[in-house]
């Protein structure tokens, strides 16, 4: 018999090679492909029961936090601030994944990103074998009270407001109607987060994208703060051109004429079609620099590219190629003046304010102010850095008179921006969207001489009349924004 | 006895190295779980060293010549068992703690009540009854349940008990009796039919009717597993008694026809073999199980994610069936080899006591309980690997699961039983003595 026997030996341990040779198989030849396997939720699970920092304004308001929640998700995230920072918090769902500070901080706030040492401490030993404490709590640089502030401002209209500091980028107020309150999808209970969802994406205009920083509209006349820029950078004398008093633009290749809006009458030179919003003087303007210097200008001032913001998928603002006006010169004079295919976000206005109150240098905007550990300690603090030099110191200072005499001149178009004591430098825009529709803009920043806050304010789809509108409707939203902030922080002298 | 043989304190060693590294899995368990040590780590560890020293003192005792490492694997399996059972539901691991002690007083009961292996030869008859009778109880109604759509559970008052686990054993005993005794019988035709000799359906009749019935009870009860693992054993025994490799080739067609037999008949089998062969697009339905096994053990990756630091909650039966697949998660490659070798081990070590062993009793009985821990091991592992099709089994000594603990436990005290015997000198000391001299 211990012939057999030991043939059953051997078969036995073929067996268990076999054995072997599948585990291989399993966790290391195809652990990848079952890793991303969409049916395979470890992973998510995994990522979603890490425990996570707390998300804090600026000025110390809990916007998310992580509590116990004893069931098999472990913590449940809740967000105390609902729907007033949603846009910047972004939200945390089992179902439907992250948005935001919560995806684009995700791995911060876990403290996974954290680079892996070998522990010198019992406690780091400890936190080696139980891997339950590395989260991070971030505070971001958007402040509760601009927040209220231009959630006040827009009182349930739908538009967008973005607020930041000219000086480094720091996001002050990034809020859009309509938004949601993100609790609505990090609960755990996954069918009413499923009902919640279905509710929240049945509605007009898909509530979850932050229209702020992934919405585009034409900015109007707010654009011609960049095309006064390409005027100073590529043809000064067309500053101190006096353009014809007219109220309808004859363009070439066609037989139709750019109308100013409402039938007024404009001219003169650049500071006084500027200061009025002349869109016939503008209209010559454009085709006078021509499409390369109007493109060249934009672009330097972040159309055509993606603002590095912190935040997930910002959208590119759109500026035509110079090749697409070739055979189409009449959209050029449209798109000196922010209309046709000229399209810009809520926070690239608001870039543009900056970088003109910046002496031309465009900051990387961010939300991210500091990150500090579990003990409390402060871990890392962000160091703002240059995106764009949109232009030159000696144009932004141009383009701040410009904008200045907006808001001061008595026949400015933003007068309704104007605070006692604050010089405000700013530009409305009233783009036509057609069917008797408008975009009201207003482009801001102040004190114009020692700019302390850059603000874009945008109510799209308003009933519209004439070229004061974007001063009436939008201009007094940010000037309580600017009234806010200097209330609350005195300003600093430029360093 | 003066003094203890020296593979007592080999073993009295090993279970020493046991408990430490059994302490230390459940402590780093209880870390990744909660992030601190577990609160019952003082009575864990006293516990497993005061079970298996118990055990330990029972070989001195009554097998003191066995082998030494068959005791300390067995127990460090059970311990990595329970630290992760503990790991899963803290109910369990209570009525796993009990079962433990349960299962080790079985294995002293065994090693004490059986002084000699071949005295069990003497109640074969005894011992097929009692193994068929087992196997019908779950049938009976009133104490008979179905879980999981298999009828192998008989519950009496708050405990579930899963007879088929002792059958097993019973028949192990009845075949290696039976096929001892007529191995020449079944190895040699002795009816001439035509110019042939064929063996005499009269001494294949009782160990075919036992087979047939048990295999019928177990496809009854949709216990696919216990039927694979029996029919194996059968044949497996019926080889080593006879030699005949006819007997191999027999159990392969018998193995075709079976399987055959239960994919049409048994709505069971056939969503098993579906979800072996294609679990995607069953993957919420028969495929889950797998698929989640799957994951689990891909998640482990070569080092695996910690003990105590995985998400188990989506794999169904995390405790029983699918517990490997908790261990390869949590341990990786590395730990899931490791558990691998351990019973390659245990069946090695059993295999070799075969050997040795000069009564062919013994030797059949020893071959067969080894070949039922390695093809156990090999149906559950290769199971939730999806080697092979899925079917409900325990893995040995490290399931949730008390019927399954303590047969394993008498199992092994069997085995030990037979190594002893086997080393015992056949005549008595002082007459080797005087031939020496």
């Amino acid at each position: 018999m211990n012939r057999q026997i030991r043939v059953l030996g051997i078969g036995l341990i073929i067996l268990f090679l076999a054995l072997f040779v599948q585990l291989n198989y399993v966790q290391i030849v195809h652990a990848k492909a079952l890793a991303s396997n969409p049916l395979n939720g470890r992973a998510i699970v995994a990522e979603y029961t890490a425990k996570r920092g707390s998300i804090l304004s600026a000025d110390g308001v809990t916007l998310a936090s992580s509590a116990p929640s004893g069931d098999q998700f472990k913590y449940l995230r809740t967000y105390p601030a609902g729907a007033l920072f949603e846009q910047v918090t972004g939200f945390f769902s089992f179902t439907y994944g992250s948005d935001g500070a919560e995806r684009s901080y995700d791995k911060v706030l876990t403290g996974k990103k954290s680079p892996f040492k070998l522990p010198t401490s019992l406690s780091g030993l400890k936190n080696l074998l139980t891997n339950t404490d590395q989260s991070q709590s971030i505070t971001l640089t958007v402040r509760d009270d601009l927040q209220k502030a231009a959630q006040a401002g827009l009182a349930g209209r739908t538009g967008s407001v973005v607020a930041l500091d000219p000086r480094t980028g720091a996001i002050l107020a990034l809020y859009s109607n309509p938004s949601f309150d993100p609790n609505l999808l990090s609960g755990h209970d996954l069918s009413q987060v499923q009902a919640n969802y279905k509710s929240l994406t049945s509605q007009p205009g898909g509530v979850l994208d932050p229209p702020a920083y992934r919405q585009t509209w034409p900015p109007g006349s707010s654009f011609k703060i960049v095309t006064s820029g390409s005027v100073y950078d590529h043809q000064s004398p067309l500053a101190t051109k006096t353009y014809p008093t007219l109220a309808a633009l004859p363009l070439p290749q066609t037989t139709t004429q750019l109308h100013n809006f409402g039938g007024e009458v404009c001219g003169g030179q650049l500071l006084e079609l500027f200061t009025v919003s002349c869109d016939t003087g503008f209209g010559q303007i454009g085709l006078d620099l021509g499409a390369t210097s109007l493109y060249d200008e934009a672009h330097a001032f972040g159309f055509d590219q993606t603002p590095p913001l912190d935040l997930p998928f910002a959208v590119r603002s759109i500026f035509p190629t110079p090749a697409s006006f070739a055979q189409a010169l009449p959209t050029l004079a449209y798109s000196a003046i922010g209309q046709e295919d000229v399209q810009a976000s809520a926070l690239q206005m608001a870039l543009v304010g900056a970088g003109v109150a910046n002496r031309g240098t465009i900051m990387a905007p961010h939300v991210l102010d500091h990150v500090t550990n579990s003990q409390n300690q402060v871990v890392s603090t962000y160091q703002p850095s240059k995106w764009l030099q949109a232009t030159s110191p000696d144009t932004a200072s141009q383009l701040t008179q410009l904008m200045t005499s907006v808001v001061s001149s008595p026949d400015g178009t933003g007068t309704a921006a104007a605070i006692p004591g604050v010089q405000v430098a700013g530009k409305t825009g009233t783009a036509q969207t057609g069917t008797g529709k408008i975009d009201a803009w207003f482009v801001a920043f102040a004190p114009a001489t020692n700019p302390q806050i850059a603000v874009a304010v945008v109510l799209p789809d308003q009933p519209g009349a004439n070229e004061y509108q974007g001063g009436t409707l939008a201009a007094p939203i940010a000037k309580t924004i600017i009234q806010t902030y200097l209330a609350n922080h005195p300003a600093t002298p430029l360093s | 006895m003066t003094r203890p043989p020296a593979r007592r304190r080999t073993e009295l060693g090993l279970i020493i190295l046991v408990v430490f590294l059994t302490g230390g899995l459940y402590a780093l368990a209880g870390f990744g779980k909660a992030g601190n040590l577990p609160a019952n780590i003082g009575p864990f560890l006293v516990a497993i060293f005061v079970l298996l020293l118990v055990a330990h003192m029972a070989m001195r005792h009554s097998a003191p010549l066995a082998d030494p490492i068959l005791l300390p694997v067995a127990g460090l399996l059970n311990g990595i068992g329970y630290v992760f059972i503990a790991r899963l539901s803290h109910h369990e691991a209570r009525l796993q703690a009990f079962w433990t002690a349960l299962g080790v007083a079985a294995f002293v009961a065994t090693l004490v009540v059986v002084r000699r292996a071949r005295d069990l030869e003497r109640y074969r008859y005894t011992f097929a009854f009692v193994g068929i009778g087992l196997l019908l109880l779950p049938l009976l109604p009133g104490i008979g349940e179905d879980i999981n759509g298999a009828r192998l559970w008989i519950h009496l008052g708050a405990f579930n008990f899963q007879p088929g686990e002792i059958a097993k054993l019973s028949l192990a005993i009845f075949f290696a009796s039976v096929m001892v005794e007529r191995a020449d019988l079944l190895s040699r035709g002795t009816r001439r039919v035509g110019r042939f000799l064929v063996l005499d359906p009269r001494y294949l009749a009782p160990i075919l009717a036992a087979w047939g019935l048990s295999l019928v009870i177990f496809l009854a009860e949709n216990d696919l597993g216990s039927s694979f693992l029996f029919f194996a054993l059968f044949i497996g025994m019926v080889w080593v008694a006879t030699g005949r490799a006819y007997y191999l080739g027999l159990g392969a067609g018998l193995f075709a026809f079976g399987s055959f037999l239960a994919l049409k008949v048994i709505g069971h089998t056939k969503g098993r073999v579906e979800a072996w062969l294609d679990p995607w697009t069953h993957a919420n339905t028969t495929g889950y199980q797998i698929i989640q096994g799957w994951f689990a053990i891909a998640g482990g990756g070569m080092w695996g994610v910690g003990p105590g630091q995985s998400s188990s909650g989506s794999i169904p039966e995390a405790s029983t069936d699918l517990i490997f697949a908790v261990i390869a998660n949590e341990l990786g490659l590395v730990g899931a080899a490791a558990l691998l070798a351990g019973y390659l081990l245990m069946v090695g070590t059993g295999l070799r006591v075969a050997v040795r062993c000069d009564r062919p009793f013994d030797k059949l009985l020893a071959a067969g309980l080894s070949l039922v821990l390695g093809v156990q091991t090999f149906v559950i592992v290769g199971g939730v690997t999806r080697l092979i099709p899925l079917t409900g089994i325990t893995l040995p000594f490290v399931s949730y699961g008390g019927s399954s603990l303590v047969a394993n436990y008498i199992l092994l005290a069997l085995l030990l039983r037979i190594s002893h015997d086997t080393e015992q000198p056949a005549v008595a000391p002082a007459e080797l003595v005087s031939v020496a001299a």
